[in-house]
């Protein structure tokens, strides 16, 4: 009896085991036929056209193969994360802050508010000119509306989880002897809203690389820049190289966050 | 109030507490005039329909709301806000999700900067008095209603408070756990001496584990009767006296 109850749950498990499986790699062939549908049409629709207007696959692959061969790829992206980091880390870093502080401050909600709606909506493009005269045609004038663009996606992403942390817990942490608001966001409000502030930091890591274009669009050096450049010369080939050079850097940091996202909210 | 033994203060003392809330339709007073007292290492359980304002005596006796007239005292302090003398048992649990069951047995003695080694011992112990040992690592969503109960009551005791308050803490579980729980609770009131002051609508609930039944009515709230429960314990429903206190609880509610 004892014997068979075990046999079943190994059964069960196996089943369950399989069947995940069996997701994965259907999921994996269809995407793979995906990317495949998606180069045909690519070759189809570009050999009715001029390479300026659409080049090939191959043509692309290419040109992504000499420029990372050449180490300009290397280049680029050295001088683009050279403002992409710390335009993320203080965009991030004070997003986080301030969506805290005026979340659990009414006081400065009230007094920030007003000021918050007019700038909201800015983009952050739109600050080119204050980031030449604040910071200079140089890194730190890209990083700045960079992190423009992180720190409203987590400081919205912020104000909203820490809204809807439980005032249930807060008193629950209160009659354990928890004093003071600092106490109560260290040992409170920010472990319990860190799933919608995880959530903000992804979103604005890829927001993050979208704005490098942007951000260097004023004469900073960098993958942005490359782009551009290109573009005015109709190189679509390097045009798109340097776009899946975006791709591909905005995919390995969305995997690596993930994977953090996912052991810091194991309890999730 | 007359008291036989005048010189004792007693652990909780509930001086014509009232509370009024400003409705839509003008104020309505939710607790009028409530005075009781509650004796070190006593069980007293508050019952009355729903809607008396039992939960706002609660939250009023664990300084989660202040109340608009009266006071509440503590050992002979006014109680002015929630702390770590008052240990508090929700019907909804409110563990700490991102905590184990350790963290959140630990979070009140963390917070009084308990040595770590000394922490895990006193953690270990409570599990043990809840029969929880062995859950220590394992996180709330993976824990039945009676065992998010257990950890509850677990982190409420943590911290060795002076009064243990619970409302409802049984309503959410099914009748069988709620019976396991009843009994455990009795168990650990017997072994700590806690004393307890216990909130629930469940007459029979307040007849099996009360020293003395506080018994409210509405409109406003207010306490009708205080009736002592002289059973023996392990109290059985079987038991004539334990069916006449049922019904002179019932017939109380009822009004």
């Amino acid at each position: 009896m004892a014997v068979d109850v075990t046999e079943d749950v190994d059964h069960a498990t196996e089943a369950v085991g399989g069947g995940l499986g069996d997701i994965d790699t259907r999921r994996a062939r269809r995407g793979l036929g995906g990317i495949a549908a998606f180069l045909l049409l690519w070759t189809g629709a570009s050999l009715t056209q001029p390479s300026y207007v659409l080049p090939t696959p191959l043509a692309v692959a290419e040109t992504f193969y000499a420029q990372t061969a050449s180490g300009e790829v290397f280049v680029a992206l050295g001088n683009s994360v050279l403002h992409w980091i710390p335009g993320a880390v203080f965009g991030t870093g004070l997003g986080i802050a301030a969506g805290i502080a005026l979340a659990w401050s009414p006081y400065l909600d009230d007094v920030s508010s007003p000021v918050v709606r007019v700038l909201r909506p800015v983009p952050p493009l739109a600050l080119v000119g204050f980031a030449i005269a604040w910071f200079g045609i140089n890194h730190a004038g890209a990083a700045f509306i960079i992190a423009v663009g992180a720190f409203w996606i987590n400081f919205y992403a912020t104000y909203g989880g820490v809204e809807g942390v439980s005032d249930d817990l807060l008193d629950v942490a209160r009659s354990l002897g928890v004093n003071g608001d600092l106490e109560l966001v260290r040992t409170v409000v920010v472990p319990a809203s860190l799933p919608e502030i995880t959530t903000g930091i992804r979103t604005g890591i890829g927001r993050c690389w979208m704005l490098v274009v942007a951000s260097e669009i004023f004469g900073v050096a960098g993958i942005g820049r490359r782009i551009l450049r290109a573009s005015n010369n109709l190189q679509v080939d390097v045009v798109i190289t340097y776009i899946l050079v975006l791709s591909l850097m905005y995919l390995v940091v969305d995997v690596a966050f993930r994977a953090l996202q996912r052991r810091a909210l194991a309890w999730r | 109030m007359a008291m036989s033994d005048v010189d004792a203060e007693p652990r909780v003392r509930i001086d014509g507490v009232g509370k009024r809330f400003e409705g839509a339709n003008g104020p309505v007073q939710a607790l009028s005039s409530i005075s009781f007292s509650v004796r070190e290492g006593e069980f007293v359980c508050i019952v009355g329909p729903s809607g008396c304002g039992k939960t706002t005596l609660f939250r009023i006796i664990a300084g989660l709301e202040p109340p608009t007239s009266g006071s509440v005292y503590l050992d002979g302090d006014r109680v002015d806000g929630p702390g770590p003398d008052l240990g508090l048992v929700f019907q909804e649990y409110h563990l700490f999700p991102w905590h184990t069951v350790a963290g959140n047995v630990g979070f009140g003695l963390e917070q009084q900067g308990v040595a770590d080694t000394e922490r895990e011992r006193r953690v270990r112990e409570l599990l043990e008095l809840v029969g929880l040992d062995g859950f220590a690592d394992t996180y709330p969503r993976d824990l039945s209603g009676g065992m998010k109960q257990r950890v509850a009551l677990a982190r409420a005791l943590a911290v060795d408070p002076g009064l243990l308050l619970m409302d409802e803490p049984f309503g959410a579980v099914d009748a069988q756990t709620k019976k396991m729980l009843q009994d455990e609770l009795l168990d650990i009131w017997r072994e700590t001496g806690k004393t307890i002051l216990f909130v629930t609508h469940d007459v029979e609930e307040a007849v099996k584990l009360a020293d003395r039944v506080v018994v409210m009515a509405k409109d406003p709230g207010r306490i009708r009767a205080v009736v002592d429960v002289d059973i023996e314990r392990p109290r059985s429903r079987s038991d004539g006296t334990f069916s006449d206190t049922y019904q002179q609880l019932l017939d109380l509610i009822e009004g």
